[in-house]
């Protein structure tokens, strides 16, 4: 049973690893609450589906065209949405809202409410320990390092990443050294989005895909930053897999209650922010009391 | 004879001289009168959901608006409130006439218990945990299910009135009730106080407020006004179900509580008078293009998210700030509201059309709507 | 005000049509959705049957059937239901009230149409609250009758008949005396009894019983359940699912290439979509049913295929507003008249050849249950259709088969 939980936990944590990060930068940078982050994500599952099944572009193709088509989306909509109304947090909150529910809809009238399943990128299980394991979900684990790997190559090893680490410890600071925090601050929502999108490709053949698959994770994802710190990408990381351990635990321990896993992790994410009110690893930034 | 004249001198010197006051006395009067001009059953039933959900969002409004507590999961008190009054004259055979009052009760208790546990959180970390408590709520209905009837929640509960009529009237008297008595509070010392917390807590602490208290007991007030529509909600639907806790719920709140126009009370009332029947309109509308029938109903909430967009990008404060802003004008002086025709102040006589592109600058840099 | 002022224009505007000799049926359901989509074509073929054979003979005068399209929503909102069904009732002036599917919704339904003493066949919902309202109440929930599936304690007698079978079958392949059997039951009310009923009766049928998982109905993972039921060495996975769950647990089991076979109900494995949306990984689930190219009755090959021919889809169980429909002819040609006094014991006394059931009602105004008759029918996924292979004694099975 231990190597079970083990198992599990951890490729359940890749998962949400590969969601929250990208939520997290945009929160951490730009200081945007992306509701349809996870809208972002259908979208991409959705193309990838089209193209995929549809028009059978093969595999490579259609999570290239799925990816790159939904960032460019996601910087077209930070432009004519989100970006006139940034001076009020509160607009911007029900922005994205309105914008998930619109994809949402946008969605259920083009496909119907059916569930719709995409094929595995690869095929087959291996047995890990005794416990099966599918190679998609290895899949996803190594997509999670990678795309870890890649944004805190992005963030701490390039002239974009400094601009992004400048501007998310002090916007004004940044803008009066010359910075183009508006370019910045796109950049963060394309490169944010785009981990959402690869998270569509690569996670959605493990779920099923209907229009009303954002929110399930969305709550997730919310519980697994804010445990971790907002802003944060070491909390989002190990969030992620206290979250999966969380859920996985509560399953084997309480099969009769597996129900709850959901439940038992936001108490967890409660509990936490209880003890520690800026998560794990937020930063309490002081102007914004 | 003396109460008449000073009702009429209340009148004419209070509320007939602004035009936003004309025209929610206009709003109210037509609504009580509306049974008997027009009495479908159909058109009641909208107009009943419509003052429920115009106390709900009035709730959030207080809490989230003044005190800047962005309350994700507002749904629970709301639920609470359906539940409570449901479980005790479903399973007890108390009068639901009682009941209702248990529930915004036992709604006000959580909401002291909320109020407690954010303390510490601020800003996004306050929204994003409180958006836990109502699917945590949910994870215990689900595990009692002899206690909240699971995912049927518990149906067939005695309701407060027959008629459609009757029940519109109880619905809108609870209704003018309630969100003018929250509208008094937020316009009191207290709602003062309220804004100061809001803009600056570590200020207000140091004037020697105790914020603490003021943050718990708008948690509780919020509460205990949601607590109250979902009872009323839970007998006029004869069900209280785990959709009064759903995400969805809460989201909606926050949608017309900014689409309103964020800590003003009477924004959020309107966005949802708004919005709810358009919305229920748009579902049975259908328009006839040659031999083809199209009906609008799958695209409500489509066409409702792409409104509230468009509002937003034009009125970023919301709908109710941005009216009354070209109607009204703000005295520079006195910070009184005169009508937009007027240009010297009705109060201290100060030229009003000088000063007037002034206020409406200092209006439109404030992130809410009330200043 | 200029809101009231739209509506009431709006209002008379719309309530204007009042056509003259025709029955006005609401056909109600999530219309974006599977469900709805069936409820509204079984009912569209309902109406072109009856109305090209001239209508409904009511007293003598002929009546033509108007179909009134309400699009509940309830899977997203019980409130939107609720305004729904007062909208067909007092604007469009519905005569009957046929579908309903999430059960929080349909009880919440069922008493805004008892408010207007509207007979009410439910299609779809199978929560036995429903039927229970009748028997105690009787003078008020008198209109409703369900007419499809079958109550959900009735379906626990279905599923443990085919299960004997199946185990019988694990025995001689396996040589095993006692399959193990886990129980993976979606937490919700409805699972309920049948999880308690399984627990008793299936020690009593030679099979033990390993343990029982409650994932949500919503649930869009169940690794770790799939996990923690192969370490049991489980030989069959009794389900019971009515969410999209079902379409995980297919899936799932499936990329696991998991030995043990899923029997029970899966709601989603009786649509035809079941396979698409499980990738084609869900080979040898089975599930409970009603519609199969068997002849249940008379009438089942040639409405499937009629179905087939005019939608290309698959009847699934909601496009039982198909029978709903032709039942309420016959009780109105028989007493001749609309009166929904007269036609409630009208219905209690008749038996009804349907499509997919021969179905009486009981004093719960739900359907009686025998096998061959209302029982429905079991099917297994294999090779991306879906097989029958129960009851045995109606024509056109086929045998049931266990992954290598």
């Amino acid at each position: 049973m231990l190597q079970d939980i083990l198992v599990t936990g951890l490729v359940n944590g890749g998962v949400y690893a590969l969601l929250a990060i990208g939520f997290s930068l945009i929160f951490g940078v730009a200081r945007i609450v992306n509701i349809a982050h996870t809208a972002f994500y259908m979208l991409a599952a959705y193309s990838f589906y089209t193209l995929l099944v549809k028009f059978g572009l093969g595999f490579l193709v259609s999570g290239v065209i799925a990816v790159v088509g939904v960032t460019l989306l996601s910087v077209l909509c930070y432009r004519l949405v989100i970006e006139p109304v940034r001076e009020h947090e509160a607009a911007v909150l029900i922005a994205t809202i309105a914008l998930g529910l619109i994809f949402q809809e946008l969605m259920l009238i083009s496909f119907g409410g059916n569930y719709l399943g995409i094929p595995s990128t690869l095929e087959g299980s291996v047995r890990v320990a005794g416990v099966g394991i599918p190679y998609q979900r290895l899949l996803i684990l190594i997509v999670a390092a990678a795309m870890l790997l890649f944004v805190w190559f992005l963030l701490y090893r390039t002239r974009l990443g400094l601009a992004i680490r400048a501007t998310a410890n002090d916007l004004e600071v940044a803008n009066l050294m010359g910075m183009n925090v508006r370019r910045v601050a796109m950049a963060t929502v394309a490169i944010s989005v785009a981990l959402a999108a690869v998270a569509g490709v690569v996670v959605a053949p493990v779920f099923v895909v209907d229009p009303f698959m954002w929110l399930a994770p969305l709550v997730t994802m919310l519980a697994i930053v804010v445990l971790g710190g907002l802003g944060s990408l070491k909390g989002s990381l190990i969030g992620a897999l206290i979250i999966g351990y969380v859920e996985a635990i509560t399953v084997f321990a309480l099969p009769g209650g597996a129900y709850l896993k959901g439940a038992v992790a936001l108490l967890i994410m409660v509990v936490v922010l209880l003890a520690r009110p800026e998560g794990l690893f937020g930063v309490v930034f002081e102007e914004e009391r | 004879m003396y109460w008449l004249r000073k009702v009429w001198a209340e009148l004419t010197n209070e509320v007939l001289v602004l035009p936003s006051r004309t025209l929610v006395l206009v709003w109210v009067i037509g609504l009580a009168a509306l049974p008997f001009a027009y009495g479908d059953a159909y058109v009641l039933r909208i107009l009943t959901m419509t003052c429920l959900f115009a106390i709900f969002a009035a709730s959030w409004d207080l809490l989230a608006g003044y005190t800047g507590q962005v309350n994700f999961g507002h749904a629970l008190f709301f639920g609470a409130g359906a539940y409570t009054s449901g479980i005790l004259s479903h399973k007890l055979g108390v009068s639901p006439w009682l009941t209702i009052w248990a529930g915004a009760a036992v709604a006000t208790l959580i909401g002291f218990l909320v109020g407690y546990l954010c303390l510490r959180l601020r800003g996004s970390y306050l929204s994003l945990a409180t958006l836990a408590f109502p699917l945590i709520a949910l994870g215990l209905l689900f595990a009692f299910p002899g206690f909240s009837g699971g995912e049927l929640g518990i149906s067939g509960l005695r309701r407060l009135a027959v008629t459609p009529m009757s029940n519109y009237y109880i619905a809108f008297v609870a209704m003018i009730v309630i969100v003018f008595g929250l509208w008094l509070i937020a316009d009191s010392k207290f709602g003062i106080v309220l804004h100061a917390i809001r803009d600056d807590e570590v200020a207000a602490r140091a004037s020697g407020i105790n914020t603490l208290r003021y943050k718990m007991s708008v948690f509780a007030i919020s509460a205990a006004a949601a607590g109250f529509a979902g009872a009323l909600f839970a007998h006029y639907l004869r069900v209280a179900g785990p959709s009064t806790l759903e995400v969805a719920l809460s989201f909606q709140v926050v949608i017309w509580g900014i689409f309103g126009g964020a800590a003003t009370i009477y924004g959020p009332v309107a966005a949802v008078f708004l919005l709810y029947p358009l919305t229920e309109w748009l579902s049975s509308l259908e328009v006839v293009v040659g031999a083809k029938k199209f009906a609008f109903g799958e695209f409500r909430l489509l066409i409702f998210a792409v409104i509230v967009l468009l509002v937003l990008l034009f009125m970023p404060r919301g709908l109710a700030p941005w009216v009354r802003d070209k109607i009204e004008t703000l005295c520079p002086r006195c910070k009184q509201r005169n009508g937009g025709w007027r240009s010297v102040c009705r109060l201290c006589g100060v030229n009003l059309k000088a000063h007037g592109s002034q206020s409406k600058v200092a209006g439109a840099k404030g992130l809410v709507g009330h200043q | 005000m200029l809101r009231s002022i739209a509506i009431l224009a709006l209002a008379l505007f719309s309530g204007a049509a009042l056509a003259q000799g025709t029955i006005k049926i609401a056909v109600l359901g999530p219309m974006a959705f599977v469900q709805g989509e069936h409820h509204w074509n079984g009912a569209e073929m309902a109406r072109d049957e009856i109305n090209k054979a001239g209508g409904i003979n009511v007293g003598g005068k002929r009546m033509q059937i108007e179909l009134i399209r309400g699009d509940t929503n309830e899977i997203q909102s019980v409130p939107d239901a609720t305004n729904t069904i007062e909208r067909v009732i007092t604007r469009d002036k519905a005569d009957f009230l046929v579908g309903g599917f999430r059960s929080e919704a349909v009880l919440a339904m069922q008493e805004v149409a008892m408010d207007y003493k509207k007979i009410f066949l439910g299609v779809g919902a199978a929560h036995s609250k429903l039927g229970l309202n009748v028997e105690q109440n009787y003078e008020r929930y008198k209109y409703w009758f369900r007419a499809s599936p079958t109550k959900d304690v009735d379906l626990a007698r279905t599923l443990f008949a085919v299960l004997g079978t199946i185990g019988q079958q694990i025995r001689t392949d396996l040589k095993t005396e006692t399959p193990k059997v886990a129980i993976l039951a979606e937490k919700a009310v409805w699972t309920e009894g049948l999880v308690a009923a399984a627990q008793k009766t299936l020690p009593a049928l030679k099979m033990e019983v390993v343990g029982l998982w409650q994932p949500s109905a919503i649930a869009t993972d169940v690794t770790a359940e799939l996990s923690a039921i192969e370490r049991t060495g489980a030989q069959i996975v009794f389900t019971m699912l009515s969410g999209p769950v079902g379409i995980v647990v297919g899936r799932q089991m499936g990329e696991r290439s998991m030995k043990a076979v899923a029997w029970g109900i899966n709601v989603e494995g009786q649509k035809e979509e079941f396979w698409q949306a499980s990738a084609g990984k869900a080979q040898f689930v089975s599930t409970l049913d009603t519609y199969a190219e068997v002849e249940m009755t008379p009438k089942t090959i040639p409405f499937v295929k009629a179905y087939q021919a005019r939608f290309k889809k698959f009847p699934t169980y909601t496009a039982a507003t198909y029978d709903a429909i032709h039942l309420l002819k016959t009780v109105i040609e028989q007493t001749g008249t609309t009166d929904a006094d007269k036609l409630v014991p009208a219905i209690e006394k008749i038996e009804h050849v349907g499509t997919g059931s021969t179905a009486s009602w009981d004093k719960r105004h739900d359907l009686n249950w025998a096998v061959g008759k209302t029982a429905g029918i079991a099917v297994q996924w294999q090779d991306g259709k879906k097989v029958p292979f129960w009851p045995p004694q109606v024509k056109g099975m086929q045998p049931f088969k266990m992954p290598k």
